[in-house]
């Protein structure tokens, strides 16, 4: 057995503000031994948070310590003076938070500060060695041009790369023990894995203990040593992660297993079959879409930059079909909507509603479209007027688009509401203690309440957590079912669009790099990015596609200096040297599916997908 | 050095442009305004042609555009800002003469007329100025620190009734109180520095409110950021943490505050000069436009413009050394 490091004994934490003391933590008891990596599991409100940062002795008002001891090394935390907690902070214990954008000062250069925290817990280094140190750890936790990056503004870096400057915040004065809290949650998937990855690494070349917080199992179940799950402040079961995950013990742990993600063990959704759709003209068909934003340079006396957000987009989208588009942040996925919906027009390009030009469109015709063609928004609680009747809030768009009056509009609004699952009792209710998903209920009703033929739903379930998300999921397949609704879904979330879309589109900076059916995308893609994010997704089950050799390094390149050749070249896993000067076009793989890439993935289909779903 | 390069010659550029503008307007208002500057020098006993005779002389004649151009020439090429109609070499007033029409050539440069009393206003406004930066510092940060507390509700309280009082009335209660009953200082005129005491002690008033009010508000706001609350956390000291990044990220505030205050101290200068007769520039002003003296009001129109134009470019340069993110 190990040392001893960090020591939990009987902590209750309550929120001691309101007259009767509400209690967040209770009774709390638990250990972590040196180098060990331990996961601290639960779902949301948890108290997992709440626990991190009393370790690090961060209790602040209204909460309070009501029992309960912290040791790091045998020193106690929470009773510590002023700058015996500050060197535990420094040279103890790192903190790790989910906004890392929040860490830093943004008018002062990252690297300097990092630099000035060290020489805080460390008085005895100078300046310069300050600045060497944080060089070396940059460069340990892989931020590309290290030294030129410290002196810039934390503005300037990236999710993914701001969080890797957290980390080494964190390290800097070799704590013994590593706070992440729900890290990941603010990354794409690749850049989430890259960071996973990190932790791996840093952990076996530097013995440091970690204890990660998170709510998603497929983050810690290669990673934790040991997991402790906590269910409403309390812990209520810890174990070895294989045996807890194989055989959880109590509800908390089998709820928190069961919901998550899957994309391989799961089947694609149902729906009309390739065949019967390509008998069908297009709903809606897209062909060489291009934006291009314009934007100032500052650095220079004139001249601008040119970003290219979309950059030939094509693709059709047939009646009744749901077809999901997916891609990290940045690759153009919002501006590729809002060209859909025509609240922005493309520079270059087609856009045809049932085989009509929107271009040429009259503007009659573009207030019609608007009816026909409705967006359903990510944000629950943004787009919801708080002051207005849900009542009224539904019925706005009839009042516009609908010769419906009085009682005949109503009565349509109720009936809609029923068919999303809100009771139209609610109709003269204002919005304010909803739910996120009754929120987003009123969004879809709000939404085809026109009896739109074609939906857009832009990250539409991505605000939900998994119990939301399966009603609302199963009230798309209903109201696509029954009214053959054509669906298009943005989502950078691959088990949910698993889950979801019956042909799936992958975009990387601005452009179709693949698009077939579900079960193709899923279960053999074509495309090294394709696979690269099908190898990043976290799902609990283990993914057929080695991250050590799919995974890719690095972000996207700027939409600003797009190479000459292929755009995923510099990241690519297999790119040749064609891939350096000829763009690849997105061109027929096989019948049902196109692929942007000269060297296709097609024969490397792994054995291990067993061929669960069965929608071609 | 590129990026502040391009921001100067932009801004030095729009700046110059600007005060142009400011000089054509106050010419143009002067010019359709009542008075005619050649009846008031000949006096008011001068026959027509004697009065026409001089107009012809100075030019007032002329188209307009041909007296602009004549006059903006006059200030790029030789930086000759014309003379006053009124006012001899030694400062005292002789206009309004006999019809002995008296040439330009004893009648004072605008610009020494300018320089001559420059210093005197700069130093009471430095003076005023000075001593309300050194009591409202301290104060506005002690009460932005403790934001929501007793403190902080006191001096806001406090600074909005000092705001709320007009500045020659309160001078009236200084002069009546510590000049005229307890003889401490002098009130009225000046010979000495001692005169700079009460009218600055004025200033300050006026001024030191705002700055209490601009700092609490920015330290207070800081406080509230998050990496100001993770910075201990971080294990960084109190004393760090105030220095480097509460007091730096307040700095942008100030530094803005200080230039509206700046230009409005122009205003403030006119009236104390005015109460206290104060023999600067500001006095000179009022003077100046009550006589009539065109070449003088429109010169100082032009220094007040300039001024304005260099402060706000110094605030937002200043600004962005203290917060690069801001993009001029
Ligand atoms: N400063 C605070 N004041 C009052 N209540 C608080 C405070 N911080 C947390 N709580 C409450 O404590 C409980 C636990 O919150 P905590 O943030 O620790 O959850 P969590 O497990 O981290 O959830 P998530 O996975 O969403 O991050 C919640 O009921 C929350 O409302
Ligand atoms: S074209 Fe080349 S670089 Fe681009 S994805 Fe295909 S193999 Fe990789
Ligand atoms: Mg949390």
């Amino acid at each position: 057995m190990t040392k001893e490091l960090l020591k939990v004994t009987d902590l209750s934490i309550a929120n001691v503000g309101p007259a009767t003391p509400r209690p967040i933590l209770k009774n709390l008891s638990l250990s972590v031994a040196e180098s060990e990596t331990l996961a601290i599991l639960g779902r949301s409100g948890a108290g997992k948070s709440v626990l991190g940062r009393a370790l690090m002795g961060w209790v602040d008002a209204p909460l309070g310590v009501t029992s309960g001891r912290i040791t790091l090394e045998g020193q106690d935390v929470l009773g510590a003076n002023p700058d015996a907690l500050r060197r535990i902070r420094g040279t103890g214990i790192g903190y790790v938070g989910a906004d890392p954008t929040r860490v830093f000062d943004p008018t002062l250069p990252v690297g300097r500060q990092i630099a000035d925290k060290y020489r805080a817990v460390r008085p005895e280094v100078s300046a310069k060695e300050a600045m060497e140190r944080v060089h070396e750890l940059f460069s340990l936790v892989r931020i590309p041009e290290a030294r030129h990056r410290m002196a810039e503004l934390p503005s300037k870096y990236s999710g993914g790369m701001i969080q890797r400057a957290a980390i080494v915040d964190a390290m800097i004065g070799e704590t013994k023990l590593v706070i992440a809290d729900n890290v990941t949650q603010p990354l794409d998937v690749t850049v989430a894995a890259q960071i996973i990855r990190l932790f791996q690494d840093l952990r076996e070349r530097l013995g440091t203990a970690f204890l990660f917080i998170t709510s998603s199992v497929p983050t810690i179940k290669d990673f934790a040593d040991r997991i402790v799950v906590m269910d409403q402040g309390e812990i209520v079961e810890e174990g070895p992660t294989p045996q807890l995950l194989a055989a959880p013990r109590t509800e908390a742990s089998e709820k928190l297993i069961a919901q998550s993600p899957r994309i391989w063990g799961t089947t694609a959704p149902e729906s009309l079959s390739a065949e019967d759709i390509r008998d069908m003209p297009p709903a809606l068909s897209i062909t060489a879409l291009r934006r291009t934003y314009k934007v100032p340079r500052k650095d220079k006396l004139f001249g601008s930059v040119f970003v290219q957000a979309v950059r030939g987009a094509d693709f059709d989208v047939y009646p009744g079909e749901s077809l999901a588009i997916v891609g990290e942040s940045g690759c153009g996925k919002s501006t590729l909507m809002r060209l859909l919906t025509w609240l922005e027009e493309p520079d270059d390009g087609s856009v045809q509603f049932h085989g009509k030009n929107v271009g040429s469109f009259t503007a009659r015709e573009r207030f019609d479209l608007r009816a026909q063609l409705q967006l359903v928004l990510q944000d629950p609680y943004g787009s919801i007027p708080a002051h207005w009747t849900i009542g009224r809030t539904i019925s706005e768009s009839l009042r516009l688009h609908s010769p419906l009056k009085g009682k005949a509009r109503r009565a349509r609004v109720e009936e809609t509401m029923a068919e999303v699952g809100l009771d139209p009792a609610l109709y003269d209710k204002l919005p304010s203690g909803l739910s996120a998903g009754q929120r987003q209920r009123i969004n879809v009703a709000r939404a085809i309440v026109l009896e739109p033929t074609v939906l857009l739903l832009d990250e539409t379930f991505s605000a939900l957590d998994p119990m939301e998300q399966t009603p609302l999921i199963e009230l798309f397949r209903k109201l696509q079912r029954e009214r053959s609704i054509t669906c298009i879904f943005i989502s950078h979330d691959l088990a949910l669009v698993r889950r979801v879309a019956s042909r799936v589109a992958v975009m990387y900076l601005g452009r179709i790099v693949e698009i077939g059916s579900n079960h193709n995308v899923f279960s053999r893609p074509l495309h090294p990015y394709t696979r690269a994010l099908l190898s990043a997704a976290p799902t609990i089950e283990d993914s057929p596609y080695d991250p050590n050799e799919c995974l890719v390094d690095g972000e996207p390149p700027s939409p600003i200096r797009l190479p000459k050749g292929c755009a995923f070249a510099d990241r690519c896993p297999v790119a040749q040297e064609a891939c350096m000067s000829s763009d690849p076009e997105l061109m027929r793989a096989s019948e049902r599916s196109r692929v942007a890439c000269h060297f296709p993935l097609a024969a490397l289909e792994p054995a291990s997908v067993k061929d669960a779903a069965h929608v071609g | 050095m590129i990026a502040t390069l391009s921001f100067l010659t932009r801004r030095l550029s729009q700046g110059a442009l600007i005060v142009f503008l400011a000089a054509l307007i106050v010419f143009t208002l002067l010019r359709i305004g009542p008075g005619d500057p050649a009846r008031m020098l000949a006096g008011g006993l001068s026959d027509q042609a004697s009065v026409d005779a001089l107009s012809k002389q100075m030019g007032l004649d002329d188209p307009f555009i041909v007296q602009f151009g004549k006059y903006i020439g006059g200030i790029v090429t030789h930086g000759d800002f014309g003379h006053s109609y009124i006012r001899s070499e030694n400062g005292q007033s002789v206009g309004g003469g006999h019809g002995d029409s008296a040439g330009a050539s004893n009648r004072a440069s605008v610009i020494s007329l300018i320089l001559g009393r420059l210093p005197l206003s700069l130093a009471l406004a430095a003076a005023g100025l000075g001593l309300a930066l050194v009591i409202s510092a301290p104060i506005g940060i002690w009460a932005g620190l403790r934001a929501g507390k007793w403190p902080d509700s006191v001096t806001i309280m406090g600074s909005s009734i000092l705001v709320s009082m007009p500045s020659f009335w309160i001078a009236g209660l200084l002069v009546l109180l510590v000049s005229i009953k307890l003889q401490w200082l002098p009130a009225v005129g000046y010979s000495g520095p001692k005169y700079l005491i009460l009218p600055a002690i004025v200033l300050a008033i006026e001024m030191a409110p705002i700055f209490i009010r601009t700092w609490s508000s920015a330290i207070s706001s800081m406080t509230r950021r998050d990496f100001i609350r993770v910075a201990p956390v971080r294990g960084l000291g109190s004393k760090a943490v105030f220095t480097r990044h509460v007091l730096r990220g307040a700095a942008v505030p100030f530094i803005n505050t200080l230039g509206v205050m700046l230009t409005s101290l122009i205003g403030s200068l006119l009236v104390i000069e005015y109460v206290f007769d104060f023999p600067g520039l500001g006095k000179l002003t009022v003077e100046a436009v009550m006589q009539r003296d065109f070449p003088l009001v429109q010169a100082i129109a032009i220094v007040i413009s300039t001024f304005f134009v260099l402060v706000n470019i110094a605030v937002d340069y200043v600004s962005g050394l203290f917060d690069p993110r801001l993009d001029y």
